[in-house]
Formats: C-alpha cells, sequence, structure tokens
C-alpha cells in the first residue's frame, strides 16, 4: 500500500513533480479511443508537455487564482493542459463539450449563468465551439475575459525556458490551503453550484481514500467517466495521478456506444479499479454482445466501485452473472458514498468483502424507522455504502437537524477533512446547507451495524444515469410550450429497473382533448426537453386543475408523483 | 436512402408516431435518441433484420444514413 504523506508535496503540481520524478517512466494516462492504438503518456512527458502549456497560459495572460473552464472533447491533449493550468497557480474547471441537441441559446445561457456565479475568467475550448462562445466575450457586461484554442498553439514555438523556471518559481509559492480546482454540481442551465477545492482538500482526500481502497503502486484503474463529474474528476483521475499510479481513460460518448470498450481496456491493459454509475452494471451485464466479450478476462479487477447513484443489488447481481464467467470475483463488487463538497467520498465499503446488503421492511422505513424485515413484512432490499473513511464523520439527522438515534432514517449530515471552502461566490447557498462544520447533504439514509445505507433524498433532484438534472430547470423549459397551462407542470425521475437508473417523467395539465392534440403537444414536450439536452421519457397530461397544490401552492411533485404511479386514473393521459 | 422499414424500427423504439428520418439524421436532433436509448435502438435493429454489428462498426456510424449502409451490408453477405 502507498502511503501518501500530505505535507510532503503542498500542491498537486509539485505531487505530480515528485512523482514523474520517482518514477519518469512509469504511464500516468492511457488515452483510450474506440478501434485504435491507445496514447500513452509516461509522468515524465506529461510533465514536460504540461511544463509547455502552462508557458503558453501564461503568455495569454492568465494570471494565478483565474478560472479556466475546459470545454474540450476526449482528446490526449485536455490531460497536460489541465496540469499546465495548475502549475500557473489558475483554477482548471472542467465543463461539459455541449451535446449538438442542445440549444445554442441555452448553453451560452448556461456558461453565462456559471461565468456570472463561478467568475470564469478564461474559456479554453475547441476551434468549432467559436462561434458559439464567441458572442459571450463580446457582451459588453460579460465577464468571460477571452476564449482560447490550446489545440492550436504551436507549444515548442511558445515555450522559453526562462519563462518555464520563473512558473516553477512561482509555482512553489503557492500554498496547501490555495484553491486547486473548480468543479460545478450537474444541473442544466443556471443552478450549478461552484465548488473550490483547495489543493490540501485534495491531497488529504487521496490520502484517506487511497487508504480506504488499499491503494497500492501495482494499481490501475479504468475509467470511461467525463471528468466534469465529481467521480470521473477525482477518482479516476486526480486520485491515481496523485499516487503515481495509471489511469485509462475511455471517452464517455463512445462508451455509451459500445460498452465493451471498459472490459476491453480492463483487460488489455490489466486494470484492477474502475468506478461505475449504477446503470453502467446493467449496461454491461446486458448491452453488450457474448461474442464481443470472447477472450476477455476481468480477474486482474480487484474493485468495481458503485457511486453517484442509488445502489442497486439487482445491477450488482446482474454484473456478477454476466462477468464471473469472465473471472470477475464477486468480491470485487463495492461501492462508496460520495459527493463534490467533500472532495470525493464519505463512505466506502471494505475491499475484498462482500458489500452488506439487508431486508427492512418497507412500512417501518417509510415511517422512519429501520426495522430488519420478518417474514410478514414487505421487505425493501437495501445496499451498504460502507463504512466512514478516515477523517470523515456523519451524523443522522431530524428535520430540525438534531442528531437521531441509532435505527432511524434522516437526513445525512457530514464532516470530513476534505471539505469544500463553500459555494463559490453564493454565501446564501452556502449558508442553506453547511452549519457549524456540518454539509447537510439532502439525501436520507441510516446506519446499520457501522455501515451507511442511502436510501433516498430530501431535494428533489433526478438522477440519471449519474447525472443530477434539477426538476425546475425541466419545468421552466416544458412552461414554454403551447398548449401547456403555465405553471402547472411538474417534473420527476421515475425507476427503471431495466436500465438500473431513473428516467424523466413530466406531467402537465392541458386543455387538449384529442388524440392529435396530444400526440403532437407530447412531441413539443420532447422537443422542450432536447433544448436543454435532457430526454424525457414519459409524458402525462391532465386536464386543468388535476395536479395536486403543495402548502407552498406550487403543484406538488412528491403528492402527484406518488398520485400518478399508484393509480389508474381515466382522466391522465400518458405516453 | 433511408427505408421505411428502418425508418419504423426507429420511431417504434422511440415510442413516436411520425417524425422526419433521411439520411443525414443525426441521433441528438430524433427526440428520445440520447445515448441511453441508442444501444436499445441499434438491438432493435439487429433483431428485426437479424444482423450483428460490430461495436466498432456502431462507433463509426454519423447518421441514419451511415446505419442503413450497414444495415445493408449485412445483409448482402
Amino acid at each position: 500500500m502507498i502511503n501518501i504523506n500530505a505535507g510532503e508535496t503542498p500542491t498537486l503540481w509539485k505531487r505530480w513533480l515528485l512523482n514523474s520524478e520517482r518514477a519518469p517512466g512509469k504511464e500516468a494516462i492511457v488515452h483510450w479511443i474506440g478501434g485504435e492504438e491507445p496514447v500513452r503518456w509516461t509522468y515524465k512527458a506529461l510533465i514536460n508537455e504540461a511544463k509547455k502549456f502552462s508557458v503558453m497560459i501564461k503568455k495569454m495572460g492568465i494570471k494565478k487564482g483565474e478560472v479556466c473552464a475546459i470545454i474540450i472533447r476526449h482528446n490526449p491533449f485536455f490531460y497536460p493542459l489541465y496540469l499546465g493550468i495548475s502549475r500557473t497557480g489558475a483554477l482548471p474547471a472542467v465543463l461539459a463539450y455541449p451535446n449538438p441537441r442542445l440549444h445554442p441559446d441555452k448553453f451560452r445561457q448556461g456558461i453565462e449563468g456559471m461565468s456570472q456565479r463561478s467568475g470564469l475568467d478564461y474559456i479554453l475550448t475547441e476551434k468549432e465551439l467559436e462561434p458559439l462562445i464567441r458572442p459571450l466575450i463580446e457582451k459588453k457586461e460579460g465577464t468571460i475575459k477571452n476564449i482560447l484554442f490550446p489545440l492550436e498553439w504551436n507549444l515548442d514555438e511558445g515555450y522559453s525556458e526562462a519563462q518555464d523556471d520563473e512558473i516553477e518559481n512561482e509555482a512553489g509559492l503557492i500554498t496547501e490551503a490555495e484553491p486547486a480546482l473548480l468543479q460545478h454540481s450537474s444541473g442544466t442551465t443556471g443552478l450549478q453550484k461552484p465548488v473550490v477545492l483547495s489543493h490540501k482538500a485534495i491531497l488529504n482526500h487521496v490520502s484517506n481514500y487511497g487508504r480506504s481502497i488499499n491503494l497500492s503502486e501495482n494499481d490501475k484503474i479504468a475509467s470511461w467517466l467525463p471528468l466534469y463529474h465529481d467521480m470521473g474528476l477525482i477518482a479516476a483521475f486526480h486520485i491515481p495521478l496523485a499516487y503515481g499510479i495509471t489511469s485509462v481513460q475511455i471517452s464517455p460518448f463512445e462508451w455509451v456506444i459500445a460498452p465493451v470498450l471498459l472490459p476491453e481496456a480492463i483487460t488489455k491493459e490489466k486494470a484492477t479499479l474502475c468506478y461505475l454509475p449504477n446503470f453502467a452494471y446493467n449496461i454491461l451485464a446486458e448491452k453488450i454482445d457474448e461474442d464481443e466479450l470472447s477472450g476477455m478476462s476481468l480477474k486482474t479487477l480487484r474493485l468495481a466501485v458503485n457511486c453517484s447513484e442509488p445502489v442497486r443489488n439487482e445491477s450488482h447481481n446482474k454484473f456478477i452473472e454476466r462477468f464471473g464467467k469472465y473471472g470477475l470475483d464477486s468480491s470485487a463488487l463495492s461501492a462508496c458514498y460520495a459527493m463534490a463538497e467533500t472532495t470525493y467520498a464519505i463512505t466506502q465499503t471494505e475491499p475484498g468483502e462482500p458489500v452488506k446488503v439487508i431486508q427492512v421492511d418497507r412500512q417501518a422505513l417509510a415511517g422512519g424507522i429501520v426495522k430488519q424485515a420478518s417474514d410478514s413484512s414487505i421487505a425493501r432490499t437495501c445496499v451498504s455504502s460502507g463504512k466512514l473513511i478516515e477523517g470523515c464523520e456523519i451524523k443522522i439527522v431530524d428535520e430540525h437537524r438534531e442528531e437521531v438515534n441509532s435505527g432511524f432514517v434522516g437526513e445525512i449530515a457530514v464532516k470530513s477533512v476534505s471539505m469544500f471552502d463553500g459555494y463559490r461566490n453564493y454565501p446564501e447557498k452556502t449558508a442553506e446547507v453547511v452549519k457549524d462544520g456540518w454539509y447537510f447533504t439532502g439525501d436520507y439514509g441510516f446506519i446499520f451495524d457501522d455501515e451507511f445505507f442511502i436510501i433516498g433524498r430530501k431535494k428533489d433532484i433526478i438522477i440519471v444515469a449519474g447525472k443530477n438534472l434539477y426538476p425546475e430547470d425541466i419545468e421552466d423549459t416544458v412552461n414554454q410550450v403551447e398548449g401547456v397551462i403555465p405553471g402547472r407542470i411538474i417534473a420527476f425521475g421515475e425507476d427503471d429497473l431495466s436500465i438500473g437508473t431513473e428516467l424523466v417523467s413530466v406531467v402537465a395539465e392541458t386543455r387538449f382533448e384529442n388524440e392529435k392534440d396530444k400526440n403532437k403537444l407530447r412531441l413539443d414536450i420532447l422537443k422542450a426537453g432536447m433544448s436543454i439536452d435532457v430526454n424525457i421519457h414519459k409524458v402525462y397530461l391532465t386536464p386543468p386543475r388535476w395536479l395536486i397544490k403543495s402548502s407552498a401552492g406550487k403543484p406538488s411533485r412528491k403528492a402527484n408523483k406518488e398520485r400518478l404511479i399508484s393509480g389508474k386514473d381515466p382522466l391522465v393521459w400518458s405516453r | 436512402m433511408v427505408s421505411d422499414e428502418l425508418k419504423q424500427v426507429i420511431l417504434k423504439q422511440l415510442n413516436l408516431d411520425e417524425f422526419e428520418i433521411d439520411d443525414d439524421t443525426v441521433a441528438p436532433s430524433v427526440p428520445g435518441w440520447d445515448s441511453l436509448s441508442h444501444v436499445n435502438i441499434i438491438v432493435a435493429v439487429e433483431q428485426h433484420f437479424k444482423v450483428k454489428f460490430k461495436s466498432m462498426e456502431v462507433l463509426k456510424l454519423k447518421n441514419v444514413g451511415d446505419l442503413q449502409k450497414l444495415v445493408d451490408s449485412k445483409l448482402a453477405k
């Protein structure tokens, strides 16, 4: 097992540098491309390229503390660019590359919202996005200083040794408490919350989390996770880089089309770890043709960590049933509970031990009591997210934020040595969720035998394939659709057991009565969802005044969802 | 040219009655055709035409016209 002394190197850059000095020829990143030879970065080559990028970044006038949003598709030069930004003391912030279905105005609104909130100073992107982003720079009241195209830079021409030395000297002055990166919570438009993490928070986390999974120099992580997501960025990118081990990076766009890329990369690179949101277990188990798995071996995989979505036992079972014959040991199944606000993980199941699965009485659970199921109960299967990792604390609290006794369900509040410093430029939001050093997660759960079980959430967030969507965003967009009664719309998530995730449903009141009008309205609602890159899976249409209001006078998501799912009301049209 | 048969398989999978689909149509322009449903559409096409695609063949598809060509090439074998 490797022990990282977080005090040994105060910053991420110094940590990466140390790793490149200790093992220059070791592979840092294997950039996977479907059907092609991967691009391999050794630690030495990665650091050298990052130095060249940092010289260019400095030349472009980017200063320490400024935020550099990176919007670049799967590209081998992403990594040295990211490291180069970090070296200068600027803050890298990885953003998702826009899906072509996203309306250009919505994309710009999202970037604008983020730039005002997060203070994005520069956008580093691909030339192709220039027409989309340039108008934001030209706006008088805009905060974005410039748009840059680092993949077009001639790094050798721009390089100067003197500047390189100067940057290295300045990098030595950056302290552990200074901000290292900025990541955003998911969302579609202006609701993303910017989380700033210090070098110390990340390095402490790397050290504590690494111990919880017995990380060693022989480990290798294979990942298709997007790097704008905390699981991709921290678990599959920062942790291996800080430990000096290898990560294999697969394009998320390619993986979802060709899921076989992950077992292929694990087999060829002998990867030992992977991180997956729950739906990926279903996709891997069910959407790969048997012929394509011929010759694959997952015997090297010692941990497949389920995180970012509620962990479902049936997904684990499907995964092991499919891949057991390809060498996957059932003890590799694992889970953790994590969030961007604490850098990443809070809990982790014991490596090599089976994940604890318990049957609890569903009715008692609905009343907030944890009671093991008896023969007469309707049981709910709950999967553990593991035990606390070092440096973290958890308490379960009631609606007054008072700690509840063991055996009761409540909101999960967490504390960590790797806690964020609050949402950037968002003190009111920070004050809402942080009190006396505790972060109130909005997730519901309980403790059983010292293990943590996450069973739901207070917030109405919809988690689709690991991506958090805010119902408000969807409702605001559908509200503009002609034929929908304004303000009489609800978006919510519905479980899809076959995919192992939630899918988005929308219910809207309308005065339309005939089938043709309703079908047209449904299509318009689907298109409205597309404009913000949200796939609406099911549309319910109801007559006026059907939706139940909450005490605040707005349609209640919870009550209406229950009413729709539980009963067959002939007044409700759905498709 | 995209055959009506292929078009109907796609529309049925997406639970749509009618939507303009031609050679140049790309997945993000069709309601419901996202990364999660893509894999189901490909499976539905394979089952309907009784053909099998390799992942790398699917990865190279840029639009529905490419998918039609892939189906045609498999059927010709």
